[in-house]
């Protein structure tokens, strides 16, 4: 069963679950962020997984892997920014405080 | 000066005469006169120059000319201009000279009101009006100033707006009027649609050329010209829209005098003789018009009988002459009904004028039924309200013999023998009741309250009553001798000649030992029998004649033809029945319609709004601000996609 396309598909859907789970469950906005890189992982896999057994897929595959691994990368960057800020403005890490845009 | 000056003059003056009295007369107070008397009596001299010059024939057919472009919208384009005609003129006449006069016993007779420097600003204000009104060129124009009599009428009426019967009675005047001048409107409207232009010139040019070719329906004619009549009976209050006159005399008894039976009260009759090439393209039309004019007169004679507020009597018989102005143009004696207009405005202004002597001389009454004896203590007033009366009741040879009998005459030679029965009984009736009234006041015992002292008006009133005494004695004469051939013909017949042409009608020579001459000595004959009998009822004091009055027989015939008596006393009740019927039923329409727009149709407005509001209101709690409850959002959707994916495909 190691080598199964649904073997890969499981693990990346229990990944994405325990991420979906971290980043509604947590309340540090850190934390959130390494939630989503989880999730964001979660889907990379299944990526390189389909391209691993569809051999018509393999090339489309790893450019799409690589674009979300950039996309991701960007996007912790930019959150991580984004949470400093409100740190710095807010004095706390958790999200139940960043209560503001209901205003 | 050139003619078009004049014109424009006399219309400037008492418009700066309104704005200066308006804006300074404060500070004039107690002389607020000092600037609208003077510019009343210069633009007096000014009509009199314009007058003078037309009527002598140096303008040959008037003349007419546009100052500048009114309403220039795309082919809609009205002129204010300005026609001026012998039939302009002789109502200048009757406009300046009255006004003229009015002005000048308003001095005395407002000399106690703090708001009088208002009332001297209406008053110029109502001049400008209607001389804008009797100059004006086309119909839009003429509706302009037709309305703007009707605004310094209301403010007029209202004029002591403390008291709320002069408050509502100015109300009603305004919303009587507005229902004859819908019609008017739909009718100018009309006209513009059939000729694409409201100057009286071309109107009159087209209109007969239209019907001649069969462009245009003969009914259609008698609607337009009915619609035109409908505010002609609003404005010169004819049945069914009388009801306004009588309740106006809550104004200053000047105002009364000026616009209620002198001036205003004419521009009905002045507008359907101005269209008199209109009215005589329907011959049914003209029946309506005679009809209603002399069914008015007689309605108002007979209310006239019983009133005691001696203003209301002088109004009902405004009412009266008004009709048989309005029975003169339905039969086609259009000259007839002017010579009447004008006659009429010098001893009606008089006698109004002489019943605010009266008032002013027993301090503020005006119930004949504590008058009397008066005689003696207001000489100057009595002896002029005396010729007005004689006037009025058709006694030869004063003023309103010649009109009134011309009507009469030209009636019963143009066929209209109902109108003429009528007009001659209601000749008699008005000797009557203009003698009741004289003998209320002047004659019988004395009923005035022991602690007024009656006292004869300052010479700034009586002078005016003078000068009004001599035209209503004499103007009739002047103008009106050889009858049907006098002063008045030969200003009037040209101006009226076509609408007499379509007619058919042919001037005869007046006959005097013909069928005229017998038509006079009947309506002379009732007239000095009504004249006699009030005299006999309710006394005279003259120079070697006294007559006492006899309450008892008064009383006995009053009880012997209560019904009558009632039903005059109580107007016929008009103003009952217009009250039940506009304002208690049209009252309750009115708060149902109220009722459906306010809970119906806001009710749905209100509810879409309200509906609104909630699901706002509740929807934001969703927005709580919080990152996680957003992220549940978005994965819950994307579970809901998820399986939506999976029911869709393995299915």
């Amino acid at each position: 069963m190691s080598h199964s396309l649904d073997a890969y598909l499981i693990l990346s859907a229990l990944l994405f679950c325990v991420g979906m789970f971290g980043f509604l469950a947590r309340r540090n906005a850190i934390a959130m962020l390494m939630s989503i890189e989880l999730m964001l992982n979660a889907v990379n896999l299944t990526i390189v997984a389909f391209g691993a057994f569809v051999p018509a897929l393999t090339v489309h595959a790893s450019a799409i892997a690589l674009m979300v691994i950039s996309v991701a990368a960007g996007e912790a960057t930019v959150g991580l920014a984004i949470v400093i800020a409100i740190f710095r403005n807010r004095r706390t890490p958790l999200v139940d405080e960043y209560d503001r845009m209901r205003e | 000066m050139s003619n078009q000056l004049l014109v424009l003059a006399l219309l400037a003056l008492p418009l700066a005469g309104f704005a200066l009295t308006a804006a300074f007369g404060r500070l004039l107070m107690p002389r607020a006169w000092l600037i609208a008397v003077p510019a009343v009596i210069l633009a007096w001299a000014v009509g009199m120059v314009l007058v003078y010059r037309t009527l002598s024939g140096q303008l040959g057919d008037g003349f007419a000319f546009t100052l500048y472009t009114w309403i220039p919208a795309g082919s809609f384009r009205v002129d204010v201009n300005f026609a001026v005609d012998n039939l302009t003129a002789a109502l200048l006449i009757v406009v300046t000279t009255i006004g003229m006069l009015v002005h000048v016993y308003s001095i005395g007779y407002m000399a106690h009101d703090p708001g009088k420097w208002r009332f001297f600003a209406y008053l110029n204000f109502f001049m400008f009006s209607m001389l804008l009104l009797v100059l004006a060129g086309n119909y839009l124009l003429l509706f302009m100033a037709w309305e703007l009599v009707g605004l310094s009428s209301y403010l007029l009426i209202g004029f002591w707006y403390q008291r709320r019967s002069a408050a509502l009675a100015a109300k009603k005047a305004f919303l009587v009027n507005r229902v004859g001048d819908v019609g008017f409107s739909i009718g100018i409207w009309a006209l513009w649609t059939t000729v694409g232009s409201l100057n009286f010139s071309d109107v009159f040019r087209v209109i007969p050329e239209k019907l001649a070719a069969g462009q245009l329906q003969p009914w259609m004619v008698t609607g337009i010209v009915l619609l035109l009549f409908c505010g002609a009976v609003g404005k010169s209050a004819q049945f069914p829209l009388h009801v306004w006159l009588p309740d106006a005399m809550e104004g200053p008894t000047p105002v009364s005098a000026l616009i209620h039976a002198a001036t205003m009260v004419n521009a009905g009759v002045y507008m359907v003789a101005r269209s008199s090439p209109l009215f005589s393209l329907s011959s049914s039309a003209m029946v309506v018009v005679a009809a209603i004019g002399i069914f008015t007169a007689l309605l108002a004679a007979s209310i006239a009988f019983t009133q005691t507020d001696i203003k209301r009597v002088l109004a009902y018989s405004t009412l009266s002459q008004l009709g048989y102005m309005f029975a003169a143009l339905g039969v086609g004696a259009y000259a007839a009904a002017i010579f009447h207009l004008m006659t009429h405005g010098f001893f009606k202004g008089l006698l109004f004028l002489d019943s605010g002597s009266v008032i002013h001389g027993v301090h503020d009454e005006q119930d004949m039924n504590r008058m009397g004896g008066l005689w003696r203590k207001m000489p100057i007033t009595h002896a002029t309200m005396l010729v007005g009366s004689l006037a009025i009741a058709g006694i030869p040879p004063l003023a309103g013999f010649f009109s009134k009998d011309e009507i009469l005459g030209a009636s019963f030679r143009n066929g209209f023998y109902v109108v003429w029965l009528i007009g001659v009984v209601v000749a008699g009736m008005t000797a009557f009741y203009m003698f009741r009234l004289m003998g209320k006041t002047f004659y019988g015992p004395s009923h005035v309250d022991p602690d007024v002292h009656p006292h004869e008006a300052p010479p700034s009133m009586t002078v005016p009553l003078i000068l009004l005494a001599i035209p209503a004695a004499l103007l009739g004469l002047a103008i009106g001798w050889p009858p049907e051939a006098g002063l008045v013909h030969r200003w009037l017949d040209p101006i009226f000649a076509p609408a007499e042409q379509t007619l058919g009608l042919h001037p005869e020579a007046f006959q005097v030992f013909g069928i005229d001459g017998v038509l006079v000595l009947v309506s002379v004959t009732l007239a000095t029998a009504g004249l006699i009998v009030a005299v006999r009822l309710f006394g005279v004091r003259l120079p070697g004649r006294d007559v006492e009055p006899r309450p008892t027989i008064v009383e006995a015939g009053t009880a012997r033809l209560r019904p009558l008596y009632v039903a005059s006393y109580h107007k016929w009740w008009f103003d009952d029945v217009y009250h039940g019927l506009f304002f208690v039923i049209g009252g309750a329409v009115a708060q149902g319609a109220w009722w459906f727009d306010s809970h119906i149709i806001d009710g749905v407005v209100n509810g879409v709004g309200a509906v609104t509001t909630l699901a706002g209101r509740e929807l934001r709690r969703i927005q709580t601000g919080r990152v996680q409850n957003y992220a549940l959002g978005i994965a819950l959707g994307l579970l809901v996609m998820a399986a939506g994916f999976l029911v869709a495909t393995t299915r």
